[in-house]
Protein backbone atom coordinates (compact mmCIF):
# COMPACT_ATOMS: atom_id res chain seq x y z
CA UNK A 1 0.00 0.00 0.00
CA UNK A 2 1.49 3.40 -1.05
CA UNK A 3 1.18 5.77 1.07
CA UNK A 4 -1.81 7.94 -0.61
CA UNK A 5 -3.57 4.66 -0.10
CA UNK A 6 -2.26 5.03 3.88
CA UNK A 7 -3.54 8.16 4.24
CA UNK A 8 -7.28 7.62 2.38
CA UNK A 9 -7.44 3.96 4.05
CA UNK A 10 -6.84 6.00 7.22
CA UNK A 11 -9.38 8.77 6.61
CA UNK A 12 -11.87 5.89 5.36
CA UNK A 13 -11.43 4.07 8.49
CA UNK A 14 -11.96 7.15 10.55
CA UNK A 15 -15.63 7.65 8.73
CA UNK A 16 -16.54 4.11 8.94
CA UNK A 17 -16.06 4.47 12.92
CA UNK A 18 -17.89 7.25 12.97
CA UNK A 19 -20.34 5.93 11.10
CA UNK A 20 -20.49 2.55 13.10
CA UNK A 21 -21.06 4.83 16.69
CA UNK A 22 -24.26 6.07 15.13
CA UNK A 23 -25.57 2.84 13.20
CA UNK A 24 -23.87 -0.15 15.07
CA UNK A 25 -26.73 -3.37 15.11
CA UNK A 26 -24.13 -6.15 15.34
CA UNK A 27 -24.14 -8.53 18.42
CA UNK A 28 -21.75 -7.21 20.23
CA UNK A 29 -22.16 -4.15 22.27
CA UNK A 30 -18.73 -2.42 21.07
CA UNK A 31 -18.27 -1.25 17.49
CA UNK A 32 -15.78 -3.20 16.16
CA UNK A 33 -11.75 -1.36 15.13
CA UNK A 34 -11.67 -0.87 11.45
CA UNK A 35 -8.11 -1.17 9.91
CA UNK A 36 -7.14 -1.18 5.99
CA UNK A 37 -7.64 -4.83 6.03
CA UNK A 38 -11.45 -4.93 7.26
CA UNK A 39 -14.06 -6.19 5.24
CA UNK A 40 -17.17 -4.50 5.29
CA UNK A 41 -19.52 -6.73 4.25
CA UNK A 42 -18.28 -10.41 6.05
CA UNK A 43 -16.33 -9.17 8.48
CA UNK A 44 -18.75 -6.61 9.74
CA UNK A 45 -21.59 -7.77 7.90
CA UNK A 46 -22.99 -4.47 7.08
CA UNK A 47 -25.56 -4.75 5.01
CA UNK A 48 -26.43 -3.61 1.66
CA UNK A 49 -28.22 -0.39 2.60
CA UNK A 50 -25.51 0.86 5.53
CA UNK A 51 -22.67 0.00 2.99
CA UNK A 52 -24.08 2.26 0.87
CA UNK A 53 -25.07 4.65 3.90
CA UNK A 54 -21.68 5.21 4.73
CA UNK A 55 -20.43 5.45 0.46
CA UNK A 56 -22.57 8.99 1.02
CA UNK A 57 -20.62 9.72 4.02
CA UNK A 58 -17.35 9.23 2.06
CA UNK A 59 -18.65 11.01 -1.24
CA UNK A 60 -19.24 14.11 0.63
CA UNK A 61 -15.83 13.91 2.55
CA UNK A 62 -13.98 13.43 -0.66
CA UNK A 63 -16.31 15.59 -2.83
CA UNK A 64 -16.25 13.05 -5.35
CA UNK A 65 -19.19 10.57 -6.63
CA UNK A 66 -18.83 6.66 -7.20
CA UNK A 67 -21.28 5.01 -9.25
CA UNK A 68 -22.72 2.06 -8.17
CA UNK A 69 -21.30 -0.61 -10.69
CA UNK A 70 -17.97 0.59 -8.62
CA UNK A 71 -19.41 -0.42 -5.71
CA UNK A 72 -20.00 -4.52 -6.14
CA UNK A 73 -16.30 -4.80 -6.21
CA UNK A 74 -15.56 -3.37 -3.32
CA UNK A 75 -15.35 -5.60 -0.16
CA UNK A 76 -11.75 -4.08 1.99
CA UNK A 77 -11.37 -0.55 3.18
CA UNK A 78 -8.21 -0.54 1.15
CA UNK A 79 -10.57 -1.66 -1.96
CA UNK A 80 -12.46 1.26 -1.47
CA UNK A 81 -8.95 3.56 -1.36
CA UNK A 82 -7.95 2.91 -4.37
CA UNK A 83 -11.18 3.64 -5.73
CA UNK A 84 -11.57 6.77 -4.04
CA UNK A 85 -8.20 7.48 -5.50
CA UNK A 86 -9.05 6.63 -9.05
CA UNK A 87 -12.26 8.86 -9.29
CA UNK A 88 -10.40 11.98 -7.60
CA UNK A 89 -7.72 11.28 -10.66
CA UNK A 90 -10.22 10.24 -12.74
CA UNK B 1 -20.42 -25.35 -6.38
CA UNK B 2 -23.63 -25.04 -8.36
CA UNK B 3 -26.15 -22.72 -9.80
CA UNK B 4 -28.50 -23.73 -6.99
CA UNK B 5 -26.07 -23.01 -4.00
CA UNK B 6 -27.11 -19.23 -3.87
CA UNK B 7 -30.45 -20.28 -2.51
CA UNK B 8 -29.45 -21.87 0.84
CA UNK B 9 -29.23 -18.19 2.09
CA UNK B 10 -33.04 -17.66 0.74
CA UNK B 11 -33.90 -20.65 2.40
CA UNK B 12 -32.46 -20.16 5.91
CA UNK B 13 -33.98 -16.66 5.64
CA UNK B 14 -37.20 -18.43 5.38
CA UNK B 15 -36.58 -21.70 7.58
CA UNK B 16 -35.51 -18.85 10.03
CA UNK B 17 -39.05 -16.54 9.53
CA UNK B 18 -40.35 -20.37 9.53
CA UNK B 19 -38.98 -21.25 13.25
CA UNK B 20 -39.99 -18.03 14.81
CA UNK B 21 -43.48 -18.62 13.57
CA UNK B 22 -44.50 -15.64 11.81
CA UNK B 23 -43.90 -15.36 8.18
CA UNK B 24 -45.79 -12.72 6.65
CA UNK B 25 -44.69 -13.84 2.68
CA UNK B 26 -47.36 -16.81 3.52
CA UNK B 27 -50.37 -15.18 4.56
CA UNK B 28 -53.47 -16.17 2.50
CA UNK B 29 -56.91 -14.11 2.46
CA UNK B 30 -59.31 -17.00 2.00
CA UNK B 31 -62.02 -14.35 1.50
CA UNK B 32 -61.90 -10.45 0.29
CA UNK B 33 -65.50 -8.99 2.28
CA UNK B 34 -64.55 -5.44 1.23
CA UNK B 35 -61.57 -2.82 0.09
CA UNK B 36 -61.14 -3.18 3.97
CA UNK B 37 -61.96 -6.59 5.21
CA UNK B 38 -61.09 -9.65 4.60
CA UNK B 39 -60.61 -13.44 6.17
CA UNK B 40 -57.44 -14.55 7.45
CA UNK B 41 -57.57 -18.17 9.18
CA UNK B 42 -61.22 -17.95 9.24
CA UNK B 43 -60.89 -15.01 11.12
CA UNK B 44 -62.31 -11.29 9.98
CA UNK B 45 -59.70 -9.28 9.20
CA UNK B 46 -58.93 -5.50 8.54
CA UNK B 47 -57.19 -4.88 5.78
CA UNK B 48 -54.82 -1.93 7.03
CA UNK B 49 -51.92 -3.07 4.28
CA UNK B 50 -53.36 -2.89 1.02
CA UNK B 51 -52.59 0.37 -0.52
CA UNK B 52 -55.83 0.43 -1.36
CA UNK B 53 -55.98 4.30 -0.92
CA UNK B 54 -59.69 5.49 -2.30
CA UNK B 55 -61.21 1.86 -1.18
CA UNK B 56 -62.52 1.86 -4.79
CA UNK B 57 -61.61 -2.44 -5.46
CA UNK B 58 -65.36 -2.53 -4.77
CA UNK B 59 -67.17 0.09 -6.59
CA UNK B 60 -70.07 -0.71 -8.11
CA UNK B 61 -69.47 1.10 -10.84
CA UNK B 62 -65.80 0.17 -11.39
CA UNK B 63 -66.68 -3.39 -11.08
CA UNK B 64 -69.31 -3.22 -13.73
CA UNK B 65 -66.95 -1.63 -15.94
CA UNK B 66 -64.82 -4.44 -15.86
CA UNK B 67 -67.49 -7.08 -16.12
CA UNK B 68 -68.72 -5.54 -19.45
CA UNK B 69 -65.18 -5.18 -20.68
CA UNK B 70 -64.59 -8.73 -20.19
CA UNK B 71 -68.17 -9.79 -21.97
CA UNK B 72 -67.59 -7.14 -24.89
CA UNK B 73 -63.85 -7.75 -25.25
CA UNK B 74 -62.95 -10.96 -23.96
CA UNK B 75 -60.41 -11.77 -21.18
CA UNK B 76 -57.02 -11.34 -22.19
CA UNK B 77 -55.18 -9.94 -25.19
CA UNK B 78 -53.22 -12.56 -25.59
CA UNK B 79 -50.38 -10.75 -26.77
CA UNK B 80 -48.06 -6.86 -26.43
CA UNK B 81 -49.81 -3.67 -28.41
CA UNK B 82 -46.12 -3.77 -31.14
CA UNK B 83 -47.22 -7.35 -32.28
CA UNK B 84 -50.57 -7.89 -31.97
CA UNK B 85 -52.25 -4.44 -32.14
CA UNK B 86 -54.01 -2.22 -29.36
CA UNK B 87 -57.68 -2.20 -28.68
CA UNK B 88 -59.08 1.18 -28.80
CA UNK B 89 -59.10 1.33 -24.87
CA UNK B 90 -55.54 1.57 -24.37
CA UNK B 91 -55.38 4.28 -26.22
CA UNK B 92 -58.65 5.98 -24.80
CA UNK B 93 -56.94 5.35 -21.30
CA UNK B 94 -53.82 7.29 -22.15
CA UNK B 95 -55.38 10.12 -23.61
CA UNK B 96 -57.52 10.16 -20.63
CA UNK B 97 -54.21 9.92 -18.52
CA UNK B 98 -52.73 12.80 -20.79
CA UNK B 99 -55.60 14.98 -19.64
CA UNK B 100 -55.35 14.27 -15.96
CA UNK B 101 -52.00 15.37 -15.98
CA UNK B 102 -52.27 17.92 -18.05
CA UNK B 103 -49.15 17.00 -20.89
CA UNK B 104 -49.65 15.84 -24.15
CA UNK B 105 -48.52 12.90 -23.74
CA UNK B 106 -49.14 9.46 -21.90
CA UNK B 107 -48.02 5.70 -22.28
CA UNK B 108 -49.67 2.44 -20.16
CA UNK B 109 -47.77 -0.81 -18.78
CA UNK B 110 -48.65 -3.88 -17.77
CA UNK B 111 -47.56 -3.26 -14.46
CA UNK B 112 -46.02 -0.57 -12.46
CA UNK B 113 -42.89 -1.94 -12.30
CA UNK B 114 -42.96 -2.77 -15.86
CA UNK B 115 -43.76 0.91 -16.41
CA UNK B 116 -40.59 2.42 -14.21
CA UNK B 117 -38.27 -0.36 -16.28
CA UNK B 118 -39.81 0.18 -19.59
CA UNK B 119 -39.65 4.09 -18.65
CA UNK B 120 -35.92 3.98 -17.39
CA UNK B 121 -34.12 1.89 -19.97
CA UNK B 122 -36.06 3.60 -23.04
CA UNK B 123 -34.83 7.34 -21.52
CA UNK B 124 -31.42 6.33 -20.47
CA UNK B 125 -28.53 4.70 -22.01
CA UNK B 126 -24.11 4.60 -22.07
CA UNK B 127 -22.94 8.14 -21.37
CA UNK B 128 -26.18 9.14 -19.43
CA UNK B 129 -25.95 9.73 -15.71
CA UNK B 130 -28.60 9.07 -13.35
CA UNK B 131 -28.95 10.85 -9.54
CA UNK B 132 -31.25 8.60 -7.52
CA UNK B 133 -32.92 9.16 -3.62
CA UNK B 134 -31.00 6.70 -1.32
CA UNK B 135 -34.77 5.58 -0.23
CA UNK B 136 -36.04 4.80 -3.63
CA UNK B 137 -38.05 1.52 -4.86
CA UNK B 138 -36.88 -1.71 -6.42
CA UNK B 139 -38.13 -0.70 -9.39
CA UNK B 140 -36.57 2.50 -10.31
CA UNK B 141 -33.24 1.20 -8.40
CA UNK B 142 -33.53 -2.27 -11.68
CA UNK B 143 -34.51 0.51 -14.31
CA UNK B 144 -31.87 2.36 -13.82
CA UNK B 145 -29.25 -0.66 -13.55
CA UNK B 146 -30.78 -1.95 -16.39
CA UNK B 147 -30.57 1.09 -18.48
CA UNK B 148 -26.40 1.07 -18.33
CA UNK B 149 -25.73 4.66 -17.49
CA UNK B 150 -24.04 5.20 -14.34
CA UNK B 151 -26.16 5.86 -11.36
CA UNK B 152 -24.92 8.39 -8.25
CA UNK B 153 -27.09 8.36 -5.37
CA UNK B 154 -27.85 11.26 -2.94
CA UNK B 155 -29.39 11.10 0.53
CA UNK B 156 -32.98 10.71 0.45
CA UNK B 157 -34.43 14.06 0.34
CA UNK B 158 -31.91 15.87 0.62
CA UNK B 159 -31.55 18.42 -1.56
CA UNK B 160 -28.04 19.68 -0.72
CA UNK B 161 -27.01 16.39 -0.99
CA UNK B 162 -28.43 16.53 -4.76
CA UNK B 163 -26.99 19.64 -5.68
CA UNK B 164 -23.38 19.10 -4.42
CA UNK B 165 -23.41 15.47 -6.77
CA UNK B 166 -25.12 17.87 -9.50
CA UNK B 167 -22.34 20.24 -8.90
CA UNK B 168 -19.50 17.66 -9.23
CA UNK B 169 -21.42 16.25 -13.02
CA UNK B 170 -20.01 19.88 -14.19
CA UNK B 171 -20.86 19.87 -17.85
CA UNK B 172 -22.37 16.44 -17.74
CA UNK B 173 -25.05 17.69 -15.68
CA UNK B 174 -27.26 18.19 -18.64
CA UNK B 175 -27.09 14.42 -19.17
CA UNK B 176 -28.62 13.58 -15.68
CA UNK B 177 -32.08 12.32 -14.91
CA UNK B 178 -33.24 13.05 -11.46
CA UNK B 179 -35.22 9.93 -9.89
CA UNK B 180 -37.05 10.54 -7.13
CA UNK B 181 -40.58 9.17 -5.44
CA UNK B 182 -43.60 11.70 -4.78
CA UNK B 183 -44.50 10.23 -1.36
CA UNK B 184 -42.44 7.29 -0.19
CA UNK B 185 -43.87 3.85 0.60
CA UNK B 186 -42.23 3.04 3.35
CA UNK B 187 -42.18 6.24 6.25
CA UNK B 188 -45.03 7.81 4.14
CA UNK B 189 -42.59 11.18 3.92
CA UNK B 190 -43.02 13.18 0.53
CA UNK B 191 -40.46 14.82 -1.44
CA UNK B 192 -39.01 18.46 -1.30
CA UNK B 193 -40.18 18.74 -5.27
CA UNK B 194 -40.74 22.69 -5.58
CA UNK B 195 -36.45 22.79 -3.95
CA UNK B 196 -35.59 20.11 -6.50
CA UNK B 197 -36.70 21.46 -9.28
CA UNK B 198 -35.28 24.69 -8.87
CA UNK B 199 -32.01 22.83 -8.70
CA UNK B 200 -32.56 20.84 -11.55
CA UNK B 201 -33.70 23.98 -13.77
CA UNK B 202 -30.48 25.68 -12.75
CA UNK B 203 -28.47 22.98 -13.84
CA UNK B 204 -30.36 21.62 -17.00
CA UNK B 205 -31.29 18.41 -15.44
CA UNK B 206 -34.58 16.14 -16.20
CA UNK B 207 -36.45 14.78 -12.86
CA UNK B 208 -38.75 11.46 -13.13
CA UNK B 209 -41.28 11.29 -10.05
CA UNK B 210 -42.68 8.72 -9.23
CA UNK B 211 -45.95 9.41 -7.70
CA UNK B 212 -47.53 5.42 -7.32
CA UNK B 213 -48.26 6.36 -3.66
CA UNK B 214 -49.51 9.72 -4.16
CA UNK B 215 -51.88 9.23 -7.43
CA UNK B 216 -55.17 10.12 -6.18
CA UNK B 217 -54.00 11.12 -2.45
CA UNK B 218 -52.47 14.35 -2.76
CA UNK B 219 -52.90 17.40 -4.92
CA UNK B 220 -56.33 19.71 -5.43
CA UNK B 221 -56.73 16.84 -8.38
CA UNK B 222 -54.94 14.02 -6.85
CA UNK B 223 -52.46 14.15 -9.54
CA UNK B 224 -49.74 13.45 -6.54
CA UNK B 225 -46.86 15.81 -4.91
CA UNK B 226 -45.32 17.18 -8.03
CA UNK B 227 -49.64 18.82 -8.57
CA UNK B 228 -49.84 19.90 -4.59
CA UNK B 229 -45.91 21.49 -4.17
CA UNK B 230 -47.14 23.33 -7.40
CA UNK B 231 -44.63 22.36 -9.96
CA UNK B 232 -46.79 19.56 -12.25
CA UNK B 233 -45.71 21.33 -15.04
CA UNK B 234 -41.89 21.26 -14.36
CA UNK B 235 -41.60 17.49 -14.04
CA UNK B 236 -40.04 16.27 -16.83
CA UNK B 237 -41.43 12.71 -16.62
CA UNK B 238 -44.54 11.27 -14.39
CA UNK B 239 -44.74 7.24 -13.63
CA UNK B 240 -47.07 5.84 -11.41
CA UNK B 241 -49.31 2.45 -10.96
CA UNK B 242 -52.76 1.54 -11.12
CA UNK B 243 -52.56 -0.55 -8.31
CA UNK B 244 -53.18 1.70 -5.59
CA UNK B 245 -55.41 4.34 -5.71
CA UNK B 246 -57.24 2.66 -8.74
CA UNK B 247 -57.36 -0.51 -7.61
CA UNK B 248 -56.44 -2.02 -10.94
CA UNK B 249 -53.34 -3.27 -11.93
CA UNK B 250 -50.92 -1.76 -14.50
CA UNK B 251 -48.63 1.05 -14.91
CA UNK B 252 -47.99 4.40 -16.43
CA UNK B 253 -45.90 7.51 -17.88
CA UNK B 254 -47.09 10.70 -18.29
CA UNK B 255 -45.11 13.65 -19.94
CA UNK B 256 -44.79 16.80 -21.57
CA UNK B 257 -42.27 15.58 -23.71
CA UNK B 258 -43.11 14.91 -26.96
CA UNK B 259 -40.23 11.99 -27.18
CA UNK B 260 -42.79 9.72 -24.80
CA UNK B 261 -44.59 8.80 -28.15
CA UNK B 262 -41.46 7.16 -29.14
CA UNK B 263 -40.78 4.90 -26.23
CA UNK B 264 -42.77 2.28 -27.27
CA UNK B 265 -40.76 1.64 -29.76
CA UNK B 266 -37.58 0.97 -27.95
CA UNK B 267 -38.98 0.28 -24.41
CA UNK B 268 -38.62 -3.91 -24.20
CA UNK B 269 -41.00 -4.02 -21.09
CA UNK B 270 -43.66 -2.38 -23.23
CA UNK B 271 -42.65 -4.36 -26.87
CA UNK B 272 -42.25 -7.88 -25.20
CA UNK B 273 -45.30 -7.50 -22.17
CA UNK B 274 -48.63 -8.52 -23.64
CA UNK B 275 -50.65 -5.36 -22.97
CA UNK B 276 -53.73 -4.89 -19.82
CA UNK B 277 -56.36 -6.79 -20.62
CA UNK B 278 -59.80 -5.58 -21.43
CA UNK B 279 -61.42 -5.60 -17.39
CA UNK B 280 -58.26 -4.21 -16.31
CA UNK B 281 -58.18 -0.67 -18.36
CA UNK B 282 -61.83 -0.68 -17.88
CA UNK B 283 -61.71 -0.58 -14.03
CA UNK B 284 -58.93 1.74 -14.18
CA UNK B 285 -60.95 4.32 -16.59
CA UNK B 286 -63.70 4.10 -14.41
CA UNK B 287 -61.51 4.46 -11.11
CA UNK B 288 -60.03 7.30 -13.26
CA UNK B 289 -63.50 8.91 -13.34
CA UNK B 290 -64.21 8.04 -9.70
CA UNK B 291 -61.13 10.35 -8.79
CA UNK B 292 -61.45 13.09 -10.59
CA UNK B 293 -65.27 13.46 -10.25
CA UNK B 294 -65.67 12.26 -6.61
CA UNK B 295 -62.94 14.66 -4.37
CA UNK B 296 -64.97 13.45 -1.17
CA UNK B 297 -62.70 10.32 -1.14
CA UNK B 298 -59.78 12.14 -0.92
CA UNK B 299 -61.39 14.02 1.64
CA UNK B 300 -61.90 11.00 4.30
CA UNK B 301 -58.96 8.97 3.23
CA UNK B 302 -57.42 12.06 4.86
CA UNK B 303 -59.40 11.88 7.85
CA UNK B 304 -58.88 8.42 8.50
CA UNK B 305 -55.49 8.89 8.23
CA UNK B 306 -55.32 11.62 10.57
CA UNK B 307 -57.49 9.74 13.13
CA UNK B 308 -55.24 6.46 12.57
CA UNK B 309 -51.53 9.51 12.79
CA UNK B 310 -53.01 10.75 15.92
CA UNK B 311 -54.47 7.55 17.86
CA UNK B 312 -51.09 5.96 17.46
CA UNK B 313 -49.07 9.26 18.31
CA UNK B 314 -50.78 9.30 21.20
CA UNK B 315 -49.85 6.12 22.15
CA UNK B 316 -46.57 7.10 22.16
CA UNK B 317 -45.32 4.84 18.88
CA UNK B 318 -42.12 6.36 17.03
CA UNK B 319 -44.02 7.17 13.38
CA UNK B 320 -42.79 8.28 10.33
CA UNK B 321 -42.16 11.90 9.91
CA UNK B 322 -45.56 13.05 7.92
CA UNK B 323 -48.79 12.55 8.75
CA UNK B 324 -50.61 10.96 5.57
CA UNK B 325 -52.31 7.49 4.14
CA UNK B 326 -49.08 5.63 4.97
CA UNK B 327 -48.59 5.37 8.76
CA UNK B 328 -45.39 3.55 9.88
CA UNK B 329 -44.68 2.76 13.05
CA UNK B 330 -40.89 1.84 14.18
CA UNK B 331 -40.36 -1.28 16.29
CA UNK B 332 -37.34 -2.03 19.05
CA UNK B 333 -36.01 -4.35 16.52
CA UNK B 334 -36.94 -6.98 14.23
CA UNK B 335 -37.91 -9.74 16.59
CA UNK B 336 -40.20 -7.54 18.22
CA UNK B 337 -41.58 -6.29 14.45
CA UNK B 338 -42.29 -9.97 14.19
CA UNK B 339 -43.76 -10.58 17.22
CA UNK B 340 -46.24 -7.35 17.28
CA UNK B 341 -46.83 -8.37 13.40
CA UNK B 342 -48.58 -11.48 14.41
CA UNK B 343 -50.26 -10.18 17.30
CA UNK B 344 -52.06 -7.90 15.28
CA UNK B 345 -52.98 -10.61 12.66
CA UNK B 346 -54.19 -12.92 15.02
CA UNK B 347 -55.97 -10.13 16.65
CA UNK B 348 -57.71 -8.97 13.04
CA UNK B 349 -55.95 -6.52 12.08
CA UNK B 350 -53.45 -6.80 9.06
CA UNK B 351 -50.38 -4.33 8.14
CA UNK B 352 -47.37 -4.57 6.32
CA UNK B 353 -44.03 -5.88 7.90
CA UNK B 354 -41.13 -4.26 6.90
CA UNK B 355 -37.61 -5.73 7.66
CA UNK B 356 -34.09 -4.37 6.56
CA UNK B 357 -32.44 -4.43 4.25
CA UNK B 358 -35.42 -2.83 2.36
CA UNK B 359 -35.94 -0.42 5.08
CA UNK B 360 -34.44 3.47 5.60
CA UNK B 361 -32.00 3.60 7.86
CA UNK B 362 -31.74 -0.57 8.25
CA UNK B 363 -34.61 -0.27 10.84
CA UNK B 364 -37.99 -2.55 11.45
CA UNK B 365 -41.23 -1.05 10.68
CA UNK B 366 -45.04 -1.73 10.63
CA UNK B 367 -46.32 -0.23 8.08
CA UNK B 368 -50.34 0.79 7.63
CA UNK B 369 -51.88 1.84 4.92
CA UNK B 370 -55.24 4.01 5.31
CA UNK B 371 -58.03 3.65 3.15
CA UNK B 372 -60.92 6.23 2.26
CA UNK B 373 -63.37 2.70 2.74
CA UNK B 374 -62.28 2.45 6.56
CA UNK B 375 -64.41 2.86 8.59
CA UNK B 376 -63.94 5.09 11.46
CA UNK B 377 -64.79 1.95 13.72
CA UNK B 378 -62.21 0.36 11.93
CA UNK B 379 -59.69 2.67 12.59
CA UNK B 380 -60.42 3.24 16.26
CA UNK B 381 -60.20 -0.67 16.08
CA UNK B 382 -56.07 -0.78 14.75
CA UNK B 383 -55.80 2.10 17.59
CA UNK B 384 -57.36 -0.23 20.34
CA UNK B 385 -55.54 -3.13 19.24
CA UNK B 386 -51.72 -1.37 18.57
CA UNK B 387 -52.28 0.05 22.21
CA UNK B 388 -52.37 -3.65 23.40
CA UNK B 389 -49.21 -4.58 22.23
CA UNK B 390 -47.80 -1.54 24.11
CA UNK B 391 -49.81 -3.19 27.47
CA UNK B 392 -48.82 -6.67 26.96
Amino acid sequence: MDNSTEVVAHKLAEILTDYLENNWVGSSPDTPTITAQTNMVTGLQLDSFQVMEFMLEVEDHFDIAVDLESLAEIQTINDLALVVITVQSS
Amino acid sequence: MSILDKFTAVHALKSGLAHTGVDPTTVVFERIISATEGVVEGRSTILAGTNNYLGLTFDPDCIAAGIDAMRSYGTGTTGSRMANGSYSAHGELEAELADFFQVDNAMVFSTGYAANLGVLTALLGKGDIVLLDSDAHASLYDGCRMSGADIFRFKHNDVQSLERRLGRLQDRAGRCLIVVEGLYSVLGDSAPLAEMVKVKERFGASLLVDEAHSLGVLGERGCGVAEQQGVLDKVDFIVGTFSKSLGAMGGFCASKHDALKLFRYISRPFMFTASPSPAVVATTRQALQRLRTKPELKETLWANAKRLYKGLEELGFELGPEVGPVVAVRCRDRESALSDWNTLLTAGVYVNMMLPPATPGGASFLRCSVSAAHSTDQIDTIIKEFAKLRSG
